[in-house]
């Protein structure tokens, strides 16, 4: 089979940042082809240009053969090619068919939308492709996945032959992305091309036809799947040996730094959340905390950091209750958080970096100098942050908004640890970011434990609490069912435990 | 999973059919205690074709600035210029209607209002200042500019330096025979049949050509924002700006249309103050009018129709408040008796909430219609903002605005 879409040598600078360089590509009619790479690497940017939304500063594309040149998504979709945003494009107050045909109206003399008409093309392009969606049914009332499904819609009822699709899996739960693969399958059953941007590397070898790597603005690889696993793909991403993961082992220390105790929670309108938990972290420990979400992390994390108070028991941090104390006492009493949703509680998103580096510490030196804020000190750290977590920005004066979601979260992991806390809560430290940054944050928060502190690790990953932890609680309904040694558990029994199995 | 689609649609068809009815019924149910009322207290004014006319005089006003208010929000952009934009209005209808008759009145306030709309348009849109300051700024430059130009041009014609000269105004029509039938049914005493041809008459009797022209832009915008290309533009301008100019709507090209309309309408709204409802410019004539407009964009949940609603029921206080004061304290009634009915119907739909609140409302209204015969007018003006108040309250989770109502949007710089 022959390219239908041909990238060659595409060159694209923005002040200070080379986001694409020699960039190569050949993409083949009826497949799905995976772009993969860390966050950063420039899948984007070339995603932005094959769209017509930002235009190369040199090389050439080529579609069925022919040169082109895009000088605004109109004229790729005039070509056939449609992206399917990561960030849906959609408005909740109009139907799905508004939704739609935005743009591509089918009108009568005077700018009448033909509503039958269009109704009756969306209902047969639905159909064809097997995408469950009600014309008339309002955004607002739809989920997650049914929006997807809508934005795909969308691509379609343009006529597109190619489909770009931006991280598709980052925002579904896993039946929602078993729905998708199956849609897919069945868009390139009907001689469609699906060009799949991810860095979810399970997800890639099960559904790519090839697979095209880049690494820091370049292509670097293209493999296909059955030629290849796991290991070789995260090290094509990251160009190097992922680093040992456990690579020293100390005795933790013995003093208390985290001490619950018989602790309840109760909502307002009265589901008991957490019922009794005890647990205790030490200096020098990761406390993993492991269990399928929604089981009361979320509520024990908002305890100790005072979010929400006990309705029973108590917490205390080295020797202090904090059960009554408020977010800031406890913060400023030596605790970092790195919270689970780094945009919602973790960043002011359209605030400068250097601001968000005084989140958290505006009551404390050295960024706080009395009443002011210590603006000078704000700025040093921040710079000091970016280079040594690594944190690929342009300057520390650009919004957060403006970084890819794993330099954000090192940002956050950076500033959580800059003070050297003697307790760090870290809610999913790398949810969702590329496998390089992950590396990063996992030898922080392993230098931080030798270093003594103590660190309580609430993740979903269980590589993450395998490779972590000293001790893996595990929760369960609100209770803690299980301690366990990490050592001598294997996986099979961690997932007993957390469905509230005993285990033998 | 269609089994709950197929649901969903059963439904909205059922609704579809039904509110008609519903309407119908609430119409008559409202018509019945109005009737009612007017027998036990003698409040004879309540149904009169004299009060039904003179509620939509004060109604096409409000109306035009709540339908400009609509279409700037529609698109994103709230406008508080809406009160310069009807003192531009006034001023501008009054001179055009002195020049040459007061259709061209009409029209130069069209053409002027847009025109002011466009100007808020390019200074919030394009250059992105505060829509609040940018509206405010317009109010205060339409009040002195309207002085200035009278000063320079009423004042030598046989004006004031606040007021024009008399103009002329737009034809009136007389329905013949209808009119006159209803009005002898009105005539004859029978209860709720008699109370409905008062109200009735007083749309055919003397109506002028702009109030009829006017009306006919309440299903006009309907029918151009729900139903045609640029309406589903200008509406997804409002809701997601971003989608819109991904998918290559001209966001800003749109927004400045919908604001050149909005000062349109505004506009008009004023010439029909100073051309219809009183044959002279005079400073202050709008009187607020512009902000209540924005206020009826709210109770009318971003509708055309829902703006509608909201201009009679301030139009209609305003009307009862001019004509015979003593007729609100009969309207007191009205109002006690119908919260009682709503109060029996949220209980039988087991809304207890709203029930307890609407039967609070009642008996405070009751209480003050025993105890206090004469109405003070202060509390008149008020009411109507009382019940958009009491609108946002009880209904707030049901209102829509526009998702990126007031949100600056800036669009993507070329090839960037």
């Amino acid at each position: 089979m022959s390219a239908i879409v041909e990238i060659q040598g595409i060159e694209k600078k923005y002040p200070g940042v080379v986001a694409n360089h020699n960039v190569n590509l050949a993409i083949k009619k009826g497949e799905i082809h995976a772009i993969i790479g860390e966050n950063g690497a420039g899948k984007s940017t070339l995603m932005k240009i094959l769209y017509g939304m930002v235009m190369p500063d040199s090389g050439t594309i080529l579609v069925d053969g022919k040169k082109v040149i895009f000088k605004s998504p109109q004229d790729s979709i005039a070509l056939g090619i449609g992206m399917v945003h990561q960030h849906f494009m959609l408005a909740d107050n109009a139907s799905v068919l508004e939704n739609v045909i935005l743009g591509s109206e089918p009108t009568s003399f005077g700018g009448v939308i033909q509503v039958d008409a269009a109704r009756a093309k969306l209902i047969e392009i639905t159909k064809n492709y097997g995408l469950d969606i009600n014309p008339d049914q309002l955004v607002a009332e739809l989920g997650v996945g049914e929006r997807q499904r809508v934005e795909i819609a969308k691509v379609l009822y343009r006529g597109a032959q190619i489909l770009i699709l931006d991280e598709p899996t980052a925002v579904l739960v896993p039946q929602e992305v078993d729905e998708l693969f199956r849609n897919l399958k069945d868009l390139t059953s009907h001689g469609l091309t699906i060009i799949f941007i991810s860095h979810k590397l399970d997800e890639v070898l099960s559904i790519a036809d090839d697979i095209s790597v880049m690494r820091a603005g370049t292509t670097v690889a293209s493999v296909i799947p059955s030629k290849t696993n796991k290991k070789e793909l995260a090290e094509l991403m990251v160009g190097r040996e992922l680093p040992k993961r456990r690579e020293v082992s100390t005795k933790p220390g013995l003093e208390k730094i985290l001490e619950i105790k018989d602790a309840t929670y109760v909502t307002p309108d009265h589901r008991e959340i957490l019922h009794g938990v005890s647990l205790e972290v030490h200096s020098g420990e990761i406390l993993g905390v492991a269990g399928v979400e929604g089981n009361g992390q979320s509520e024990l994390i908002e305890m100790i950091m005072g979010l929400v108070k006990a309705s029973s028991g108590n917490v205390s941090i080295m020797g202090h209750d904090i059960s009554d104390s408020s977010s800031r006492e406890i913060r400023d009493s030596g605790v970092g958080y790195i919270p689970q949703d780094r945009q919602r509680d973790g960043l002011l998103m359209s605030a400068p970096l250097w601001e968000n580096r005084i989140l958290g510490h505006q009551a404390t030196a050295p960024m706080a100098n009395g009443f002011w804020l210590n603006k000078a000190a704000a700025k040093k750290d921040s710079e000091r942050i970016v280079v040594d977590l690594d944190v690929r920005t342009p300057s520390i004066n650009v919004m957060a908004a403006a970084l890819s979601g794993g330099n954000q979260q090192k940002f956050i992991v950076g500033r959580e640890m800059a003070d050297k806390p003697s307790l760090l809560i870290a809610a999913q430290p790398t949810r969702g970011v590329d496998v390089g940054a992950q590396a990063l944050i996992w030898n922080q928060l392993i230098e931080a434990r030798l270093a003594g502190m103590a660190i309580l690790l609430i993740s979903a990953d269980l590589d993450e609490l395998f490779n972590l932890s000293d001790r893996l609680a595990v929760i369960s309904g609100g209770k803690i069912v299980a301690v366990l040694d990490p050592d001598k558990t294997t996986p099979e029994q961690l997932g007993l435990a957390m469905t509230g199995e005993k285990i033998a | 999973m269609s089994a709950l689609l197929n649901n969903v649609m059963k439904n909205k068809v059922v609704r579809k059919f039904a509110s008609p009815w519903r309407l119908a019924l609430l119409v008559a149910l409202v018509l019945i205690v109005i009737s009612v009322v007017r027998r036990i207290t003698g409040a004879n004014d309540l149904t009169s074709a004299g009060l039904s006319s003179a509620t939509l005089r004060f109604t096409i006003p409000l109306l035009m600035a709540g339908l400009g208010g609509l279409w700037a929000e529609r698109a994103g952009v709230i406008n508080i210029g809406l009160e310069g934009m009807m003192i531009a209005g006034t001023w501008i209808g009054a001179w055009f209607a002195f020049l040459h008759g007061p259709w061209i009145g009409f029209l130069a306030a069209a053409i002027g209002g847009a025109l002011v709309g466009l100007f808020h348009g390019i200074l919030v849109v394009k250059i992105g200042i505060d829509q609040a300051v940018s509206g405010l700024a317009i109010n205060l430059l339409a009040l002195g500019a309207a002085r200035y130009l009278s000063g320079v041009l009423f004042i030598p014609n046989g004006g004031d330096i606040s007021v024009s000269p008399m103009v002329q105004q737009p034809g009136y029509l007389t329905v013949p025979g209808i009119s006159s039938w209803l009005l002898s049914i009105n005539g004859k005493n029978i209860i709720i049949l008699s109370d409905a041809a008062g109200v009735l008459a007083g749309f055919v009797t003397e109506i002028s050509w702009a109030t009829i022209f006017l009306l006919i832009t309440v299903p006009l915008s309907t029918w151009i924002l729900w139903r045609t290309r640029f309406g589903l533009r200008l509406r997804f301008c409002g809701e997601n700006p971003i989608a819109a100019e991904s998918l290559g709507v001209k966001v800003y090209r749109t927004r400045y249309m919908a604001l050149a309309i909005s000062g349109m309408f505004a506009s008009l709204g004023g010439a029909y103050l100073s051309l219809v409802a009183s044959q002279v410019y005079r400073e202050g004539q709008t009187a607020g009018r512009g902000f209540i407009g924005l206020a009826t964009v709210i109770f009318g949940n971003w509708r055309p129709s829902g703006v509608l609603a909201g201009s009679v029921l301030f139009g209609l206080t305003d009307a009862l408040r001019v004509r015979q004061p003593t007729s609100i304290h009969a309207a007191l009634l009205v109002i006690v008796i119908l919260g009682a009915l709503f109060v029996i119907w949220s209980i039988t739909r087991g809304r207890m909430k709203t029930a307890s609140i609407t039967a609070a409302a009642a008996l405070f209204i009751g209480f003050i219609y025993i105890k206090v015969p004469i109405i003070p007018n202060e509390f008149v003006t008020f009411f109507p903002n009382l019940a958009t108040i009491l609108v946002l309250v009880l209904l707030a989770q049901k209102l829509k605005p526009p998702a990126m109502l007031a949100v600056p949007y800036r669009e993507r710089e070329e090839g960037h």
